[in-house]
């Protein structure tokens, strides 16, 4: 069967099928689905679906529960095992329990200065005003930090940062707070099902209506009807072939589903190499390969020296060090390795070998068990490491007041959005954003909704569901000669060579010719006919990421300048004309880009910005 | 009926040359293995040059299945690398011989706890097992089969809703003491009790010591380990509230909680995260005991 990537085709899909159809997903154009029997897919109305079960999705059906409003919240995967869980170092929070100046408007400062002024203000400042009370709340609803001698939760020095400012539960930080919030929703009985992948939104552009999907677990597929859907469903750093996050996890679900729907993306150029990848030695898993090695370890004293034994990071950050911005020292390294001073393996060493055995066990557990295990002793010798895609600051514009989307009754919070981070992520923010956001996103759907009821399904809309379940159907059904999962290794290589580290015009150019080519090998795809299996799996991931692609092909293209984490080698300076958002609509069945600059801070941030805060390096020795 | 591979579909498309830098070496293998497209050859291959070959004994059932409604194990033959996990040969398993064969995993890493596996009569994650810690690996066949006492769904696929029926049941959340009214205050909470709890919160809800429980077995409204260590994580933690401590104790106390425990650390011996199981429960029955006596 031969399949059809719907690429920017004059199709008119939308006419008949509510959604405008165009890109996202591998479309049939060869489908039984005239023989189709209608009716045979499970229904669930409920008043706000809420798609993504991990820290973002967790806290906005806790707030919405805490209004007496009835949520669902649907996930990839098994009961508490969201990407959430990854998150190790900390959640940021000017509680000041070390250093008592810090301010909130720091925070702010901090959070702007790291993301080369394109962050959106409103949403630096909700977020970071926001942490405290955020922090004392987990703090009551039992989260694990680690205290101080006199029994307050202590902070850490995360990169890029004026103050200690990191709360903490060892390195297992993101997931002792999924933890805690599964309690709070259990407590508050917000029902939760599992293994349910959903692969479009019902929207006819200007309203959503709920979501297709199917059941990961016996693959039949469900309608929901939702009055209100919240996307919490990550980001889309598996795109590049070094990334640290699982193979099937940030595929880019959430921004691919938006912009389908009718929603605009924000700052898609933007993705953040973290500096600490893991590189497999040649006798691990090759799963290994850019696994995350948490900033924590610098944190605590670690140091990077190069093949040399040199110790670079004085060349390049004699202040700040290792603790210097992510982006600072994934180029650091890079150029490192560049210029002949890497390791075989094309990496660095971090070294923290000089603190003691308890030290490292107590402060780093889940890194020195992993290490351990692998047959390597943190405690006596250095690891290799690479910089790997970490995290996507770019996602769904929104509002940052009340979590709304360009769609009406559709909302994105965590990682899908763009916004709190702008250029670039301060460690130990990400968590911060999907408790701080996910409380907001719920507060304003129960206060200015108070949803309770489902509406009817407008007919067009069901016959929109109706024609997606064809397609998964036929999905399952297709048979060429190409495997989903090694399309989207040859994607990974191709975003990792095109729109890497270090990007540039011909380059970016050459990547999207390169893109052409895989989108007609996807019409080749073959799935072997079970929607329970992982081939089904990667061809639905798969349409999301060849969206998310050319989104970043084009974006990075755009920017002609340096920031942040987006560095171009044909435009290695910033250009202060470029203090600009790239937007991306949907138009008709194209994309537009326009640009759009963003809003001032408050004279509070703007006075600590003014103050020049930074971290300073030798305070740690 | 082992090890038997079902026809591959060998159309191929010419692969466009991706211009590439560093990775291109991995890029031409993966190309030169996409060709080939023949896993079962490729196995044999990788099994002739394999210095080490392991066996794997695996339980097979699918109810929906014609043929596979009866239990039986199948066996794979496995090329074995250094640091190779029971996981790890799983996967390869499935990958190269059986793409029906099914089980859960997702991190790899210990953390989602989805992997909770019966190896060779042995309660344990797949992911963090390795081959080369099992006895006569080399030798023997390795036996891996789903959870005892929990019901099967599909070859290693237990179903885990009792389980997590058991967890809800000590209602495993937190009411802090009394907040002021609308406030936010931090508790605090000193290092030594902090460590008290710690090993407790390292659960990961994969079930490992349910199932190793002779108790559980006998008594399907037995909490069981997990949940106990649950209620002792926020019982013995100094900011739970009065009353949500003394509710919980209630719940752990009644006729399934903690007296049934009759000590024989199954539960403690397979826990992948090394909470000492046993000895919370233990420690929650002396509370039990020292609440009841302030009552007089």
């Amino acid at each position: 069967m031969v399949f059809d990537v719907a690429y920017l085709t004059a199709e008119p899909l939308g006419k008949t099928r509510g959604n405008l159809r165009i890109m996202t997903t591998i479309t049939p154009v060869e489908t039984d689905a005239s023989e189709r029997e209608r009716g045979d897919y499970e229904e669930v109305a409920v008043p706000v679906l809420v798609i993504g079960a991990g820290a973002a999705g967790a806290r906005t059906a806790i707030a919405l529960a805490e209004h007496g409003i009835d949520s669902l919240v649907i996930g990839k995967r098994d009961h508490g095992d969201a990407h959430t869980v990854w998150a190790a170092g900390g959640i940021n929070a000017a509680l000041g329990s070390l250093d008592p100046e810090d301010d909130w408007a720091i925070h702010a400062a901090d959070t702007i200065d790291e993301g080369h002024h394109l962050n959106d203000p409103t949403a630096v400042e909700t977020v970071t005003r926001a942490m405290p009370d955020r922090i004392r709340e987990l703090d009551a609803w039992g989260t694990e930090f680690a205290r101080t001698p006199d029994g307050t939760i202590d902070q850490r020095y995360f990169g890029a940062q004026s103050f200690r400012r990191t709360c903490f539960v060892g390195d297992r930080t993101g997931e002792a707070i999924l933890d805690t919030l599964v309690g709070r929703a259990q407590e508050l009985e917000i029902p939760y099902r599992e293994n349910v992948m959903v692969t479009e939104l019902l929207s006819d552009g200007e309203r959503v209506y709920g979501a297709a999907a199917y059941d990961m677990e016996d693959g039949h597929e469900i309608l929901f009807r939702a009055s209100h859907v919240v996307l919490a469903a990550g980001g889309f750093s598996a795109l590049w072939s070094r990334h640290s996050s699982r193979e099937d996890e940030n595929t880019g679900d959430g921004p691919a589903l938006a912009l389908e729907a009718g929603a605009d993306l924000l700052d898609v150029e933007f993705v953040q190499f973290h500096p600490t990848g893991m590189v497999a030695d040649d006798e691990w898993d090759d799963d290994w390969n850019g696994r995350l090695v948490t900033e924590a370890v610098r944190g605590e004293g670690g140091r990077l020296y190069n093949a040399d034994g040199e110790r670079f990071m004085e060349r390049y950050s004699p202040d700040q060090m290792e603790l210097d911005a992510r982006d600072v020292v994934a180029r650091a390294i890079q150029a490192e390795v560049d210029a002949g001073r890497g390791t075989d393996n094309g990496g660095v060493y971090l070294d923290i070998s000089h603190r003691d055995r308890s030290f490292l066990k107590e402060r780093l557990p889940r890194m020195y068990e992993r290490f351990q295990s692998l047959g390597v002793d943190l405690a006596a010798e250095p690891v290799e490491i690479a910089p790997t895609a970490h995290y996507t600051m770019g996602g769904v514009d929104v509002d940052f007041t009340t979590g709304e989307t360009g769609v009406d009754r559709l909302y994105a919070v965590g990682e899908t959005t763009a916004g709190v981070h702008g250029a670039n992520r301060l460690g130990g923010n990400s968590l911060a954003e999907t408790v701080a956001l996910g409380k907001i996103v719920g507060d304003h759907i129960a206060t200015a909704y108070a949803p309770q009821r489902t509406d009817p399904l407008p007919e067009r809309i069901r016959a929109a569901a109706e024609h997606e379940f064809d397609r998964l159907a036929a999905l399952a059904a297709a048979d060429g000669g190409e495997s989903p999962q090694e399309l989207i290794e040859e994607l990974g290589e191709l975003l990792w060579d095109h729109a890497g580290i270090r990007r540039d015009g011909p380059s970016l150019a050459d990547g999207r010719a390169a893109l052409a080519d895989l989108r007609e090998r996807a019409r080749h795809v073959g799935v072997a006919g079970d929607h329970t299996g992982r081939p089904f799996e990667f061809a639905v991931d798969l349409g999301f990421m060849l969206t998310l692609a050319d989104v970043i092909l084009r974006t990075a293209a755009r920017r002609t300048e340096s920031r942040g984490a987006h560095y171009r080698t044909d435009y290695p300076e910033r250009d202060p004309d470029w203090r600009r958002n790239v937007l991306v609509t949907r138009d008709g069945e194209d994309l537009r880009l326009s640009t759009r600059t963003p809003g001032t801070p408050s004279e509070r941030v703007q006075r600590a910005l003014d103050e020049g805060y930074e971290l300073d390096y030798h305070h740690l020795e | 009926m082992s090890t038997e591979v079902k026809e591959k579909e060998t159309e191929q498309t010419e692969t466009e040359s991706v211009e590439s830098s560093h990775q291109s070496r991995r890029m031409e293998q993966k190309r030169q293995r996409a060709s080939q497209r023949d896993l079962e050859e490729e196995a044999r291959e990788e099994i002739d040059d394999a210095d080490e070959t392991i066996e794997i004994k695996v339980f097979r059932f699918d109810p929906e299945v014609a043929g596979k409604e009866e239990p039986r194990f199948d066996t794979f033959h496995v090329p074995f690398f250094k640091g190779m996990t029971v996981l790890d040969a799983l996967i390869y398993a499935r990958d190269h011989y059986d793409s029906s064969l099914t089980f859960r995993h997702s991190c790899r890493q210990a953390i989602c706890g989805s992997d909770a596996l019966f190896v060779n009569g042995t309660q344990c994650l797949g992911c963090k097992t390795q081959i080369a810690d099992l006895e006569g690996h080399l030798n023997s066949t390795i036996r891996i089969e789903p959870l005892p006492h929990q019901e099967v769904v599909k070859d290693l696929v237990v179903d885990m809703e009792h389980f997590y029926d058991q967890m809800e049941a000590v209602e495993p959340f937190f009411d802090a003491d009394e907040l002021p009214d609308g406030e936010l205050e931090e508790q605090r909470q000193d290092r030594e009790n902090r460590e008290k709890i710690k090993m407790s919160t390292r659960c990961i809800w994969c079930g490992a010591c349910m199932s190793s429980c002779n108790i559980a077995a006998g008594d399907n409204e037995y909490l069981g380990p997990a949940a106990i260590n649950k209620a002792y994580r926020f019982a013995m933690d100094e900011r739970e509230g009065e009353n949500r401590k003394q509710q919980r104790l209630n719940i752990i106390e009644q006729e399934h909680g903690v007296w049934r425990c009759q000590t024989q650390f199954s539960c403690t011996e397979v826990c992948p995260k090394d909470i000492p199981l046993t000895e919370h429960i233990q420690e929650l029955k002396r509370e039990a005991v020292k609440n009841n006596l302030k009552f007089w």
